[in-house]
């Protein structure tokens, strides 16, 4: 028996199309497949870690607030020593078996395919929408592509990463937390619309 | 015949469209640029309220957020909002609003009869005479006042209007659009830096609406604001609090301009706004002048009725006197003739002044040394009485329909008092003016006491490049600022002119010079006591106009200085705002987010009753047509689990991996057993304890590998316990070298339960022999299950022979259905947490009821699990006398001697023919189905000696007393026969 695509936890909630206001320049949001896997570098063992992911993934490991892309994975700095290594959904537990390999002895690596779902979001209209619900600057001048950070969003844990300057914002969640944080999205964009791609 | 006040020409009013709208019934018509109270004013309606106390008639007091009078309701059904002030609210083609605090008409009000009791109705008249019998409070008295005293009347239905929250942030917040705030945020707003100006009125200009000549330099200015991409204009914004590392909190009113929000728009929408810097440049309320009979209909502030004439083309009446203390206030006289009323005369207690001099020379009548001692009329003011300061005796009378009064400015300090800043009093200006800040913000313009367009222009643009160098940016050349000489605000000293009448020192909650001092005779002489015993400037204005005067009353009557005096603390909110709008969209069931398993939709096909659990929606039960009672669900469930087998969704437990080569001596730490012991591929049931000894969490751990390892928890103490863990180690242990991730929402599982579980554990999972030899009870091994990865564990909660199979989240529903398909020969049944529940008090297990932050393991039954060697958590402070006493109640079952008599959580355990003393209580119950009958589990004292003994089961608040055997908390299977079977 092959392994079934897994359900997505927005699947019942994010039917393609427009929602909310009519407007022009709707928030366009989509709901990239990824595979995320929890990095954890071992005591002392920091300078060899960034090695190893130099090596296996092409990347800098991120300090605070920033996150870093390298031939075909993305890390996001989300607490001292910790990041989320991001890549497109590929083989289920490759990624993790990867930077497991990559990283042994230097770090401990835990799956978090199915416990973080990202949903980004693009157009104009991406800042005013955050806004309603982000206690975060993220003015050009404050933050940018590149930039990443974690906060709470109606009540949910959400980990922002700023992917281009159109605005494109990448937003990672628990999943079993997806719903209520997707239902604030779909309220915060009514006004402006929104394009669920 | 429409609008008999309104002025030809003149003011921002765009008399080509009319706007009908109701008072009272009544129809009105007004323009577009009017409030209701300058649309009211000029179809001539003069009386729109009735006091708070004594019902007296009320008229339009001010033009602004510190009207005291003229509360209105709008709009009709849900949509009804009481206490909106008529001179804030944008008049709209429709608009259905409505006096308040009457019984019958407006003008012919039945409690206006509490006029006559005044005598008796002074302040404390409440708390001195409604105290007996005490029993009355609730039922007579306060709803008797509440009928009689009060204001609107909520809808009582749910808001159908939406509301935000949203976020800001800049460099420079300029709190209020006048001619100060303006010039701050150009200046600001030219260096380039972000800069937010917000102002509560939907045109941006403060006193410059009022001054046709300087209308060129307003426009020009806000063309140039409108050129910065950096500043942010926010009209109808209402800033009401300044807190803490300059977080201000301000309502955007979106909508209330029209009937009915448009589609997908708010109401209002509530904005924290974080400034690097602040302007404040809130301006400064008139001050009322305490006489006899102040609070006529028709007694205005003077600046109101001036801005009315200019800025609304209205006249407020058609024959005005002008009371005031200072020059400022004389524009008021040459506004509203202009407009075309005929000033009757000036009172004014000096004896000469510049403005004086100029009124003379137009012609005015001046009444030098006076002041104005009463006013004649009853819903209307008819007219004024005139005497020399200080002179006795009831004067000379004026025909008016108009009393402009005007004692001072009060400067708006709220949001800088809010700040944190002191108040500091000012002598030339009779008021208090804000103190050396103490956040990062200043204030420009009359909030500060800099009065006059042209100087309070200068200070704002000073202020705003001050605020934008201090958030680093470099200043801009100057621009041109408004040239407009200022007149002298500098009052005489008059607070109050004492005679016959009541003399208000706040107009909305009815309180008097008088009232004033009867506190301080009664010893609230402090101002923070004398405001709550009187209710002075407790209303929606909070004293904007006469606080200050109350203050210099109650100086007078303790024989010292205003300043020594000071005033009541001011808190948010700056003016009121709807509280809809702080709660934003966190209304029902967004109240907190709802969290849901990956099995939710299963749930739902299933038909599941929902159990909320936290945030957590949990299956309870599966109701099926044929059960009688969702007993009868929950009984038929937990039978399919004693009987043949059950599945049950238990993704909520918490799940924590614990990785690296210390987190064998972690975990031997962290929880009172030991678990560096157990073989790699087993799971042991742990105990954490609290420091002080209390048990804290239970769950199965399990080994994955030499330094990997499965944690979890309880659904309830999930977070707790993961705090608890990254809390030690980061700051107990941070030499030991272990990794912590939640995998909670990594991991579905799914728990198969029940004699035939190996069959169907069989049938779904490959690469594993689950023979009980090669997999015993509590084994653990990764493997596959319908395809997908996953980790099997041999564990029970229910006492049966049990699988928990973990795999990751988006399979979950894909894994329960071959689990179902493969069951569907053996019976298999979804069972929910009633059944859950059910099994484990059978069983004996404990849960959240037991472990409920007050037992030890030695309560619970555990106490051998301590380990003896080696330290943990909690092993120092669980020795005390008090939780070692042998005699504290201990964990057993309980079972209802009659099997159809209900016991209840929280009856207390007493014995039969002894003192009626509690032995202890029932934690858990259920009814049993391995033998029929009420169950639970309980705390007893000397709880094992006990056992085979019968004791009550007391619940005094069902009046109910149950006898109930005391037995084994283990009531099945207690060798565990079946769970290894």
């Amino acid at each position: 028996m092959s392994a079934p695509e897994p359900t997505h936890p927005l699947a019942a909630h994010a039917a393609p199309g427009r929602h909310g206001a009519a407007g022009e320049a709707p928030l366009r949001v989509t709901l990239p497949p990824r595979d995320i896997v929890q990095v954890m570098a071992r005591r002392g063992r920091a300078d060899a870690l960034a090695e190893a992911a130099r090596a296996s993934f092409g990347l800098d490991l991120p300090h605070a607030g920033h996150a870093a892309t390298g031939k075909d994975a993305t890390a996001i700095w989300i607490q001292p020593g910790h990041w989320l290594l991001t890549a497109p959904r590929g083989v289920e537990g490759a990624l993790a078996a990867r930077a497991a390999a990559a990283f042994a002895g230097l770090a401990a690596v835990a799956d978090q395919s199915h416990g973080r779902i990202t949903i980004a979001i693009a157009g104009p209209a991406a800042h005013s929408v955050l806004a309603r619900g982000c206690r975060l600057d993220l003015h050009p001048r404050a933050f940018g592509p590149g930039r990443a950070a974690a906060t709470q969003i109606a009540h949910v844990g959400c980990l922002i990463h700023q992917t281009d300057a159109a605005p494109v914002f990448e937003l990672t969640v628990f999943a079993t937390l997806a719903e209520p944080f997707f239902h604030w999205l779909m309220e915060a964009g009514a006004g402006a619309g929104v394009l669920i791609e | 015949m429409s609008q008999p006040h309104r002025r030809q020409a003149g003011g921002h009013i765009d008399r080509a469209r009319r706007l009908a709208f109701t008072f009272d019934g009544r129809r009105f018509e007004g323009h577009p640029g009017d409030t209701l109270a300058s649309a009211l004013l000029a179809n001539g309606v003069r009386l729109v309220g009735r006091s708070f106390k004594y019902h007296r008639p009320r008229g339009i007091f001010s033009a602004g957020v510190e009207e005291p009078n003229a509360l209105v309701e709008l709009r009709e059904g849900a949509r009804r909002e009481p206490n909106t002030r008529a001179t804030v609210v944008e008049l709209f083609d429709g608009l259905v609003a409505g006096s308040q605090n009457r019984r019958g008409s407006l003008a012919f009000d039945w409690m206006a009869a509490a006029g006559l009791l005044a005598p008796w109705l002074g302040a404390g008249f409440y708390y001195k005479t409604f105290m007996w019998p005490a029993a009355w409070w609730e039922r007579v008295y306060e709803p008797m006042i509440r009928r009689a005293a009060g204001l609107g009347h909520a809808s009582g239905m749910p808001d159908p209007d939406r509301y935000e929250a949203a976020h800001a942030h800049c460099d420079v917040l300029v709190v209020g659009a006048g001619p100060a705030g303006l010039a701050a945020a150009r200046a600001a707003g030219a260096t380039g830096a972000r800069v937010i100006l917000a102002d509560q009125d939907v045109l941006l200009g403060g006193d410059l609406l009022n001054e046709p000549g300087l209308e060129a330099w307003r426009h020009e200015t806000l063309s140039a604001i409108a050129g910065m991409p950096e500043v942010t204009v926010m009209p109808r914004t209402t800033v009401f609090g300044f807190y803490d590392q300059g977080v201000l909190g301000a309502v955007e009113r979106v909508a209330d301009h029209v009937p009915e929000p448009p589609p997908h728009t708010p109401r209002q929408r509530a904005w924290t706004i974080r400034a690097r810097e602040v302007v404040l440049a809130t301006g400064a309320h008139e001050r009322l002048i305490a006489f006899p009979g102040n609070d006529r209909p028709g007694v205005m502030l003077a600046g109101a009725a001036r801005g009315y004439a200019r800025r609304h083309g209205v006249r407020a009446g058609e024959s005005a006197v002008l009371f005031a203390t200072h020059d400022g206030a004389y524009d008021a006289a040459f506004a509203m003739a202009e407009a075309g009323a005929r000033i009757v005369a000036i009172v004014d207690p000096r004896q000469d002044s510049a403005a004086m001099q100029r009124a003379r020379e137009a012609g005015f009548d001046i009444r030098t040394g006076s002041e104005v001692c009463g006013t004649v009329g009853l819903t209307a003011l008819r007219g004024v009485s005139v005497r020399g300061v200080g002179a006795a005796g009831r004067g000379d009378a004026f025909a008016a329909d108009l009393l402009m009064v005007s004692g001072g400015w009060n400067p708006a300090v709220h949001l800088a008092s809010m700040s944190g800043a002191p108040l500091a009093w000012d002598e030339a200006l009779l008021a208090f003016v804000p103190g050396a800040p103490v956040q990062r913000e200043r204030s420009a313009g009359a909030c500060r006491g800099v009065h006059g367009i042209g100087a309070a222009a200068a200070d704002g643009a000073a202020a705003g490049h001050a605020a934008a160098e201090a958030a680093g940016f470099v200043a801009m050349p100057a621009f041109p600022l408004p040239d407009a000489p200022a007149a002298d605000c500098r009052p005489c000293e008059l607070w109050e002119v004492k005679g016959r009448g009541k003399a208000f020192v706040d107009l909305q909650d009815d309180v008097t010079a008088a009232d004033i001092r009867l506190a301080h005779r009664e010893g609230f002489s402090h101002i923070e006591h004398a405001k709550r015993y009187t209710t002075h400037a407790m209303g929606t204005d909070q004293g904007k106009t006469g606080g200050i005067v109350g203050a210099a009353v109650l100086a007078e009557a303790r024989g010292e200085p205003v300043s020594r005096v000071g005033l009541p603390r001011f808190r948010p909110y700056a003016a009121p705002i709807a509280w809809g709008a702080m709660a934003g969209e966190g209304v029902g069931k967004h109240f907190q987010p709802t969290r849901r398993t990956a099995l939710h939709g299963v749930h739902e096909a299933l038909g599941a009753a929902w159990l909320d659990a936290g945030i957590w929606k949990r299956p309870a039960y599966y109701p099926r047509p044929a059960d009688a009672d969702a007993w009868a669900s929950v009984l038929r469930e937990a039978r399919a689990v004693r009987e043949r087998v059950g599945i049950c969704d238990v993704s909520t437990l918490g799940k924590i991996m614990v990785e690296g080569p210390d987190a064998a001596t972690f975990l031997d730490r962290v929880y009172a057993n030991t678990f560096s012991t157990l073989p790699i591929g087993r799971a042991r049931y742990g105990l954490m304890l609290r420091d002080d000894g209390i048990v804290f969490d239970d769950g199965t751990t399990s080994r994955i590998g030499p330094e990997s390892w499965f944690v979890t928890t309880t659904t309830a103490q999930a977070g707790p316990v993961m705090q608890h863990l990254e809390f030690h180690l980061a700051s107990a242990w941070p030499d030991l070298d272990v990794s912590l991730a939640s995998v909670t929402d990594q991991w579905a599982a799914i728990a198969i339960a029940g004699p035939r579980a190996r069959e169907v554990v069989a049938a779904v999972v490959q690469g594993l022999d689950l023979s009980n030899e090669a997999f015993p009870f509590m084994a653990v091994a990764d493997c596959t299950a319908a395809g997908v990865p996953a980790r099997l564990f041999r564990i029970s909660f229910s006492g049966e022979l049990a699988y928990e199979i973990a795999m990751p989240a988006g399979y979950a529903t894909h894994v329960w259905q071959a689990a179902m398909e493969a069951g569907a020969t053996h019976g298999i049944e979804p069972y929910g947490m009633e059944a859950l529940g059910l099994l484990r008090i059978e069983k004996g297990h404990v849960a959240g009821p037991e472990l409920n932050g007050q037992t030890t393991a030695q309560d619970l039954g555990l106490g051998r699990m301590l380990k003896k060697k080696g330290d943990f958590i909690g092993r120092v402070l669980a020795q005390r006398p008090g939780l070692t006493d042998p005699s504290r109640p201990r964990l057993v079952g309980l079972r209802s001697v009659d099997p159809a008599r209900q016991i209840r959580v929280g009856s207390h355990l007493v014995l039969p023919g002894g003192d009626g003393r509690s032995q202890g209580w029932i934690t858990s119950v259920t009814r049993s189905v391995v033998e029929p009958g009420w169950i639970g589990l309980g705390m007893l004292r000397e709880g094992e000696a006990r056992i085979g003994s019968e004791v009550l089961a007391a619940n005094p608040l069902m009046g109910e007393e149950v006898p109930v055997r005391v037995v084994s908390a283990h009531m099945h299977d207690p060798e565990n026969i079946r769970v290894r079977a």
